[in-house]
Formats: structure tokens, C-alpha cells, sequence
């Protein structure tokens, strides 16, 4: 099945080259191009894509600002020709960067990394272990080379460190080899909220709000802007 | 017999190994690139210009960084890295100071534009013989 993505690109030709790109491989479709963040916005509020080509500098908003109101987790790579994007980069945990321009070898290079994790993602022998009952009080996560039983009320939060997933409790953190995706499908309920990009938290768990970030037993937690909304609705705010 | 066609050669003043692998050969598409290019310089110019008559400085760097994106399609990766240059010290100097970078800026622009228009034009010629 072929990759379905965006181009989030203001620039024509560079948006051409990857659609051209795109095609040759006949690995990737491209469901549309835009020229800015908030059309792309609009297209993703109705449509789902696996992955975005999006550049950082834009007119208006930039591709930054794009991850922060995303309210699911594509793939994404960012296609930029600045190399100073790498540590935002590394912190919104995208999944490769191609520095502009780039060849269609280098193009390859980035779409093979994404199916290889794809195919790790879906693969029986490496996605999360655990029983999820979506019921049941607990779950088993693969870490520290055993099964590990984690009561979900004892899990405060859940942090993406790309191919990993961090859970934090309030004595001890485990870091088991999976994506924030498979957790969301795993977790999300009435407990359990995607408040960032990387983050899902434990809502029983959380002490305080202060502007944009969540406070859990010292540790404080980004909201994604996208996620505010989801988020309000969710708190029992008198 | 049939002929063998020489390859096509990027300008000396470019970087011809890049654009080669850039192209793989595809010197039609090379060809539509150079005049999307020629298209698509002038506007995104302006708007250098128009950023720093204003004095407008981030959108200077901003605008600058477009043009920078648009000749690494086009194989001027020296003057990306000027523009690059130029870019950072939008961030630190004023508009006096950037002066002179400004005026190197606009000559090498506009040297790597004619270039393009030759190049462009030779292009043509050559996917042209090829018909």
C-alpha cells in the first residue's frame, strides 16, 4: 500500500521536485500541496494522511507551528534548507529532515527509514507487548528484558522518544520499544488524553494547568495547540 | 549507426556535479526547472527589495532565504551560502550595516540570473536536436 502525504511547501519548484519524486517512487501518493499552514490545517481537520513533507519557513505560520495544532501523529519530514531547524527538530521528534535541495536518492533514503519503521510498527514480534484489554486495569509493557505489569492508574504519562515510548510513574520510568501511535489506539479512554505531539497523560493524574503546560508531580508537560480544545472539554472545569 | 549524443553541460560558474545528480539526465525537466526559475526569481526579488527599502529585517532574512532555496535548484550553491551569510546578519546588523553585503548580494544575483537565461536558452537548443 503507498505511503499517503502532503506537501506543506511554499516554494513551487521544490514542492514540483518532491511531487516528481513522489511519483517515480510509486511508493508515495501526494494527496495535495499547500502553500501554507493553515490550508494544510484545514485539509488535515478532514482528512487523515501517513506523512507530511513540510518546509519550516513559511509566510505566516511556520511548519513548527503546524506541529503544535496537529491533533493526530502522522509521519513527518521536514524539508528545509536551514540546518539550525535540527534541535526543534529532534524535539518535535520528526522522523527525517532533507535539507534543500535535495536528490531524489537522498528522497529514497528518508522514504525507505519510514516504511522499515512502518513495517517494525506492524510487526508482531516488536509492537508494544502487552494484553490490552481496553477494560482492564493494567497493561504488560516489554522493558528492562521482561514483562513489566503497570497498573494504569499508577502510569502518570507517556512520553514519544521516537521509536520508543517512555511510560513515567511516580517512582520509576520505563522506556519499551514502540510509538506514541500504537499507545494512543492502546490508551486513549476516559483516563487517558493526547495533550502534545509526545505526550499522553494520565487526566486523574494531573495537579495543575499554567497557561500552555500541564503540571504532573513535578514534571511539566507541553499542550499542543491543537489538543487545547480536546483538553477543555475534557476537564471538569467549575 | 546510430549517433551517440553527447551529454549536456551544466555551466562552469555552476555546480554541475550536483545538478547531474539533481537531474539524473532529465535535461527536460532541467529545462522546466531553469524556467520556472527565471519565472519565479523576480517575484520573490521583490520582495527583498521591498523588505529592505522598508528596513524590515526579519522579513529580509526571510526573503533572502527563499532566494537561497530557489539557486540551490539551479546549482549556485556559492551564492546559497552567501545568501546564507546574509541572511544571519539580518538578525544581528541593521539595514546601514548591511549595506554593502546588500549591493554583493544584488551583483550576484544578477550575474547568476543571466547565467541562467543562457542556460536556459542552451537547454532548449539541446532538448530541441534531441526531437
Amino acid at each position: 500500500m503507498k505511503i499517503s502525504c502532503i506537501i506543506v511547501e511554499d516554494i513551487q519548484i521544490a514542492a514540483d521536485f518532491l511531487r516528481k519524486f513522489c511519483e517515480k517512487s510509486d511508493l508515495v501518493e501526494v494527496k495535495g500541496h499547500f502553500m501554507n499552514v493553515a490550508d494544510a490545517l484545514e485539509f488535515l481537520d478532514r482528512e487523515k494522511v501517513d506523512l507530511l513533507f513540510l518546509d519550516v519557513e513559511m509566510p505566516g505560520a511556520n511548519g513548527f507551528d503546524l506541529l503544535d495544532r496537529l491533533t493526530y501523529s502522522p509521519k513527518i519530514i521536514l524539508t528545509t534548507s536551514k540546518t539550525e531547524y535540527a534541535f526543534n527538530a529532534f524535539q518535535y521528534h520528526v522522523d527525517d529532515y532533507l535539507k534543500k535541495p535535495f536528490t531524489y536518492k537522498r528522497f529514497m533514503e528518508a522514504i525507505e527509514k519510514l516504511r522499515q519503521q512502518q513495517a517494525a510498527e506492524i510487526s508482531p514480534t516488536t509492537t508494544f507487548a502487552s494484553v490490552p484489554q481496553p477494560d482492564s486495569d493494567f497493561l504488560f509493557i516489554k522493558a528492562e528484558d521482561k514483562l513489566i505489569k503497570l497498573n494504569k492508574d499508577d502510569i502518570l504519562f507517556l512520553e514519544s522518544m521516537r521509536d520508543y515510548v517512555k511510560f513515567v510513574t511516580a517512582g520509576k520510568s520505563y522506556i519499551t520499544y514502540s510509538t506514541l501511535k500504537n499507545m494512543e489506539e492502546k490508551l486513549i479512554g476516559q483516563t487517558f488524553l493526547k495533550v502534545h505531539r509526545s505526550y499522553i497523560v494520565n487526566i486523574n493524574k494531573i495537579d495543575d494547568i499554567r497557561g500552555n503546560t500541564i503540571y504532573v508531580l513535578g514534571n511539566q508537560i507541553p499542550i499542543g495547540k491543537g489538543h487545547k480544545e480536546d483538553l477543555a472539554t475534557r476537564l471538569n472545569i467549575l | 549507426m546510430q549517433k551517440i549524443r553527447p551529454a549536456f553541460v551544466f555551466d562552469e560558474n555552476l555546480n554541475a556535479s550536483f545538478l547531474e545528480e539533481l537531474f539524473e539526465g532529465d535535461t527536460i525537466y532541467a529545462e522546466t526547472v531553469f524556467e520556472d526559475f527565471l519565472k519565479d526569481l523576480p517575484v520573490y526579488w521583490a520582495r527583498v527589495e521591498n523588505a529592505y527599502n522598508s528596513k524590515n529585517l526579519p522579513t529580509l532574512g526571510t526573503s533572502v532565504h527563499t532566494c537561497k532555496t530557489l539557486f540551490g535548484y539551479v546549482g549556485f550553491t556559492d551564492l546559497q551560502e552567501l545568501c546564507q551569510q546574509f541572511e544571519d546578519k539580518c538578525s544581528v546588523n541593521n539595514a546601514e550595516e548591511l549595506r554593502v553585503d546588500y549591493i554583493l548580494l544584488i551583483q550576484r544575483k544578477e550575474k547568476a540570473q543571466h547565467i541562467i537565461e543562457k542556460e536556459y536558452t542552451r537547454l532548449r537548443i539541446f532538448n530541441g536536436e534531441k526531437d
